[in-house]
């Protein structure tokens, strides 16, 4: 039994929403922890950030370099020699390459890495209570919020890493020549490459944000639209709906444009601070306000300071991007910190042998501000019994579903499997009993052999065309030009939906679960092939327990018990 | 495992459509480069303010060294280059904003117009489209497709122009300064393009190699994760993350194989200008030796502050080089862009055909002759010479399994496809005859699935006509029996409803769909499986309404419910396209 603070942060997380009882965590917050996630690339991340370093060094020392050579030429001597220049810009040129390769390469399993430990959390969290909440849309914003986050590394830290060691380099050179000059040029430095980017990042914050609703609005205007075609046009309602998504549009672009001009009115600045930086050097070359530096420093450190500023510039734009990443960070995070099962593992024991299931006095609800689904519900499926479970939409017969096999807990009562708890029981081991073909079951964008090879990995060719027979699909595939090779596409579309919702109940039927969990496995087909379908089934789910989840019965199941749920209990109807 | 791939990926653009692509993509780029005038303007300005600034600087310090050689310590400097550089600083801050809002502004006009055209694509499109395209596909397209865009127009039209103009114009001030740097620099350079084209074709080559797996792995990420419930439910969590984990590793490899060509071409950037730095300072630097023989004379100064402004004009001259080589993957992205939205069907509003009419409202007799259509040829037809008549204000029932036609006998009703052959017919007229908007006029349809659109209740039964006064609207939601379940919504009918808003229960959702069509009141009205998704005493109380619609309009109602008898009617069996039986006189 899971306390009721678990319980509240399951069922939000599955909401999708910000959890409540989750400390909400800053952006600053959420980065770190996705950096603490990047240890195990550390020392590539790290090669990555010195490498860059380096061919900055070898850039700066480059431009530098070249304007003393020539200088000093002036005075007779060669201060830099050809082979010095050489190496340095042949140097600067490999590093750099090499620095492009291997930080990418370290971006990558980094992100690697992130996805990895992304789909696990998932898994092992509030995962399974996604197929009862239609959440696939959030779930596609959290995949690119991940790819959002390769400009972390990239675009953030690398740049910052580089300002970071250039301010040192810029102030001990023109400190050699004048204290005065160094303070303020780094002043200077500071304020384009730290300062404007943060005033950036900072005001951008909100704007981000409400660009972020604005877009949000204009996806769901845009689905409503391409979702809405038939009434659209039956209706005749074209230029309606378009002028109402062209409006969302409009916002969002205006939006964007005001945080053009900001950005660009920050580039600006930041190209300013540079400016001032060369003109102050320029007038210490003069010797004007007793800055007097020599002339042949003057050229060198005039050089250095160009250099400096234009790598700053990467800074602005990382500023702007900062508030993007901050919150991809934060939803990745919080969406897969929710892993309330794995406090409980150390206890947690192998599901029994015995497959009766017992429900007593369960009281459950999806969230705390929700009415109560079940409100006392107690019900009883021994070992190998064919049970139905009915009721019309929205009573709770998902919620049973979710309840046996783990995706949701309840507030009270006990379910029991084998006269064991099931909170008790490891939640794969129970699944591994418990086979579930749900409304929401997702058929993948792979093969068809593929798909029904997650049921069992282990079949052989016979055993699926088997299940496909059984599942009354076998006929469908066999006309299909690649039979089991076939792509099914994404969720299946290629196929029709009654068919698809075959393969996903051949798939459920592969499975050596002694319990199959069937949730409407009917829907989609026509009076006579349901009629033939569930009469297949009378045969092919011998011994095994059998619980059918239905709106209705068409009186060719052979049921040994049949439950009514309402307002919250079960009843039993007539066998 | 080749086979399958080959099906997966027919969709992807083969060499035929490629000629396409990069006809849209010169069409996009001349309607950019009109909107990019300014940002091109202000770059090629910017380039020159930037050389001046050079000017001024290498004066000073060419003064600034003359003078210590000719141990004038003390020698007059001259104050205006430092004022002019100062000023030409603000100058090119001022130029460089109002080149990034400008580019900023190209890339939403181009987003505005580029988004209204794929919208109008789509409702061109029609609900056919959704048969062969997702409607997330669609959506995804219309939203992301597009703003994806944005770097092409904002950043690599004008950078297309700009990467030549630009370095083209510094070469002619230095040309003047130092011929040999400018020829120099004008090597280097011609050389930039020659290695891009080299490293660009060997990237492409390569990312063409790589393109499917990528694709494929990046796709299989996206939907593993939608599935994820269905692979930890079937117990397969580890198993599928281990797969995950290889799957992101390979993806990485072959990334890293594109990548490694890729970068060479900035490499060669990188190349161009270390090599124009070193020659001209070495060059210079000899040239002012040999010159300082002849003490500070105005050669030395001039070879001096000349080749100091030739270096310091180096980077200048290569940042547009550098800017476009980071554009060009804006470029890829058009690309991408290209294949989607070129699948759309053209925009254009559909044709009234000759003589194009509109047919008396009341009482319509439907009558369908010889009607055949396919879908998709390899499956075989979809309708095979189907015929049947619903005489004005009666109603027939279409029945039969599912992929039996009915289905597509409701698309061609509706207009949203025309017949192979054979004809469609209402009041004798032949339906592709008739003016859309007056065929949505006469045509009330209600699906499986109502669409409830984001917004409240009653803008959402307003839909079927936005002008209807509030007691039309009310006499509408009780014909559909809407007010019953209305006290149970916390706002009533101006609770939000859709995406983002209260969820409805099937019977709710489809008794909107009815109170739709109260309002629109058309004489003809089309059930495609209204209550396919209901349970039985719901559907009972729905069919109960519909039968109430049904008075004295025209109805065909497609449905394999054994509660359907309740509307008596004709009655037309339908088996894999072919009328298999017929009750009463259909």
């Amino acid at each position: 039994m899971s306390n009721p603070d678990q319980h509240t942060r399951t069922t939000h997380a599955r909401a999708g929403a910000p959890a409540s009882a989750v400390p909400a965590l800053t952006d600053c917050q959420a980065i770190l922890r996705i950096l603490a996630l990047w240890q195990k690339q550390a020392a590539r991340l790290i090669t990555g950030i010195m490498l860059a370093l380096m061919a900055l060094g070898l850039g700066l020392v480059l431009m530098q370099a070249s304007g003393l050579r020539l200088a000093s030429s002036v005075l007779g001597e060669v201060v830099i020699t050809t082979a010095l220049l050489r190496w340095v810009g042949g140097g600067r040129i490999i590093l750099r390459y090499a620095e492009r390769l291997f930080a990418h390469d370290a971006m990558f399993r980094a992100l690697a890495d992130l996805r990895v430990w992304f789909f696990h959390s998932l898994a092992q969290g509030a995962a399974a209570g996604l197929g009862f909440r239609r959440a696939g849309d959030m779930l596609s914003r959290l995949v690119s919020d991940i790819g959002t986050l390769d400009g972390l590394y990239l675009r953030i830290l690398i740049p910052f890493a580089c300002a970071c060691l250039t301010l040192p380099i810029l102030v001990l050179q023109l400190g050699q020549q004048s204290v005065a000059l160094a303070g303020v040029v780094g002043l200077l430095f500071a304020c384009s490459a730290f300062l404007v980017p943060y005033l950036i990042a900072r005001s951008g914050r909100a704007e981000g944000e409400r660009l972020g609703k604005n877009l949000a609005s204009l996806r769901i205007g845009v689905l409503d639209l391409v979702g809405g075609l038939r009434e659209i046009r039956a209706f005749g309602a074209e230029g309606r709906i378009l002028a109402h998504v062209q409006a969302d549009d409009a916002s969002l672009l205006a939006g964007q444009m005001r945080l053009a001009r900001r950005a660009a009115y920050a580039n600006a600045s930041a190209f300013l601070c540079g400016q001032v930086a060369v003109f102050l050097v320029l007038l210490a070359a003069i010797g004007v306000f007793s800055l007097h530096v020599s002339p042949l420093a003057a050229v060198g450190i005039l050089f250095l300071t160009v250099a400096s500023f234009e790598s700053a510039a990467a800074l602005t734009r990382a500023g702007l991007q900062s508030g993007a990443m901050g919150a991809a960070a934060r939803r990745v995070v919080e969406v897969a910190a929710s892993t309330p099962e794995t406090v409980q593992a150390s206890t947690q024991t192998d599901a029994p042998e015995d497959t009766h299931i017992h429900l007593e006095d369960v009281k459950f609800r999806w969230a705390p501000d929700r009415p109560l689904v079940f409100d006392g519900l107690t019900l009883d499926i021994p070992q190998g019994a064919r049970v139905a479970i009915l009721g019309p939409s929205g009573v709770g017969k998902s919620s049973l579903a979710a309840l046996l096999l783990k995706a949701a807990a309840p507030e009270a009562g006990s379910i029991t499997l084998g006269g064991e708890e099931i909170s008790h029981i490891r939640a794969a081991s129970l699944r591994r009993r418990i086979a579930w073909l749900s409304q929401a079951t997702h058929l993948f964008d792979d093969t068809i052999r593929a798909n029904l090879l997650l049921g069992r990995p282990d079949a052989t060719e016979e055993d699926l065309w088997t299940a496909l027979e059984e599942a009354a699909v076998a006929d469908v595939v066999r006309t299909l030009p690649d039979g089991l090779d076939t792509w099914l596409g994404e969720g299946g579309i290629k196929l029709s939906g009654g068919q698809g919702r075959r393969i996903a109940l051949a798939r459920t039927l592969l499975t050596q679960a002694p319990i199959l969990i069937l949730d409407e496995p009917a829907t989609g087909l026509d009076a006579q092939t349901e009629q033939d379908f569930l009469r297949t089934l009378n045969n092919v789910t011998k011994g095994r327990t059998v619980i059918l989840i239905a709106h209705r019965l068409t009186g060719v199941e052979s049921l040994d018990r049949i439950w009514r749920l309402s307002g919250g209990l079960a009843t039993a109807a007539a066998a | 495992m080749f086979a399958s791939l080959a099906v997966r990926y027919k969709c992807l653009p083969m060499s035929g459509d490629k000629a396409a692509i990069r006809g849209w993509t010169r069409t996009q780029s001349r309607l950019g480069r009109q909107a990019a005038r300014p940002v091109i303007i202000f770059g090629l300005l910017s380039s020159l303010l930037g050389v001046g600034q050079a000017w001024c600087v290498a004066t000073v310090l060419g003064q600034g060294l003359i003078g210590f050689v000719s141990g004038a310590g003390a020698h007059p400097h001259d104050l205006w280059p430092v004022f002019a550089f100062a000023g030409l600083a603000f100058v090119r801050a001022l130029i460089m904003a109002l080149s990034d809002t400008a580019a900023a502004k190209a890339g939403i006009n181009a987003r505005r117009r580029l988004r209204g055209e794929v919208l109008a694509s789509i409702l061109t499109g029609g609900p056919a489209l959704l048969r062969k395209t997702h409607s997330g596909e669609l959506t995804t397209i219309a939203v992301d497709r597009v703003e994806a865009l944005d770097g092409f127009f904002a950043r690599w039209v004008p950078a297309s122009i700009l990467w030549f103009a630009a370095p083209l114009l510094i070469l002619v001030p230095v040309c003047f300064v130092q011929p040999h740097a400018a020829l120099i620099l004008g090597l280097c350079g011609a050389a930039v393009p020659f290695g891009q084209a080299v490293f660009g074709i060997g990237a492409a080559v390569a990312s063409r190699n790589q393109f499917l797996a990528m694709t494929r792995l990046q796709a299989r990420f996206l939907d593993r994760v939608k599935g994820i419930a269905t692979i930890v439910l079937a117990g397969r969590a580890d198993e599928e993350t281990q797969r995950l984990g290889q799957a992101a590793d390979e993806l990485r490899q072959r990334t890293m194989k594109v990548l490694r060509v890729a970068f060479l071409s900035s490499a060669s950037i990188d190349c161009a200008m270390v090599l124009a730095l070193v020659v001209i300072a070495i060059t210079d630097a000899r040239q002012a030796m040999a010159l300082l023989s002849g003490g500070a004379s105005p050669a030395l100064a001039a070879t001096l502050t000349g080749g100091l402004f030739v270096l310091l004009v180096v980077p200048e001259f290569f940042a547009p080089l550098r800017s476009m080589a980071l554009a060009y993957q804006d470029r890829a992205h058009a690309q991408g862009a290209a294949t989607a939205i070129l699948d759309l069907p053209a925009p254009a509003p559909r044709p009234s055909p000759e003589g194009a009419r509109t047919v008396n409202a009341s009482g319509v007799t439907i009558s369908l002759e010889d009607v055949c259509f396919t879908w998709d040829p390899a499956r075989g037809p979809a309708l095979d010479h189907i015929s049947f008549t619903v005489p004005a204000g009666e109603t027939v029932i279409l029945a039969g399994p599912s992929g039996s036609g009915k289905s597509t006998i409701m698309e061609l009703l509706l207009g949203f496809i025309q017949p192979d052959s054979g004809s469609v017919r209402l009041n004798g007229a032949p339906l592709e005859s008739i003016v859309p908007d007056a065929l949505s006029r006469m045509v009330s349809w209600i699906g499986q699935k109502p669409v409830l659109f984001a917004g409240t209740l009653k803008d959402n039964i307003l839909f079927a006509r936005p002008d209807a006064d509030e007691d039309d609207l009310m006499a509408a939601v009780k014909a559909a029996a809407v007010d019953q379940f209305l006290p149970s919504l916390p706002e009533g009918l101006e609770t939000r409803i859709g995406e983002g808003g209260f969820g409805l229960s099937g019977g709710q959702a489809q008794r909107i769909a009815i109170a739709r069509a109260y309002l629109k009141n058309a004489p003809i009205l089309l059930l495609d499986e209204p209550t396919a998704h209901l349970d039985p005493a719901t559907e009972k109380s729905v069919f109960e309404s519909l039968q109430r619609l049904a008075l004295r309009r025209t109805v065909v109602l497609a449905t394999h419910s054994a509660a359907a008898h309740m509307f008596n009617g004709r009655r037309v069996d339908l088996q894999s396209g072919c009328v298999v039986a017929r009750q009463g006189v259909a």
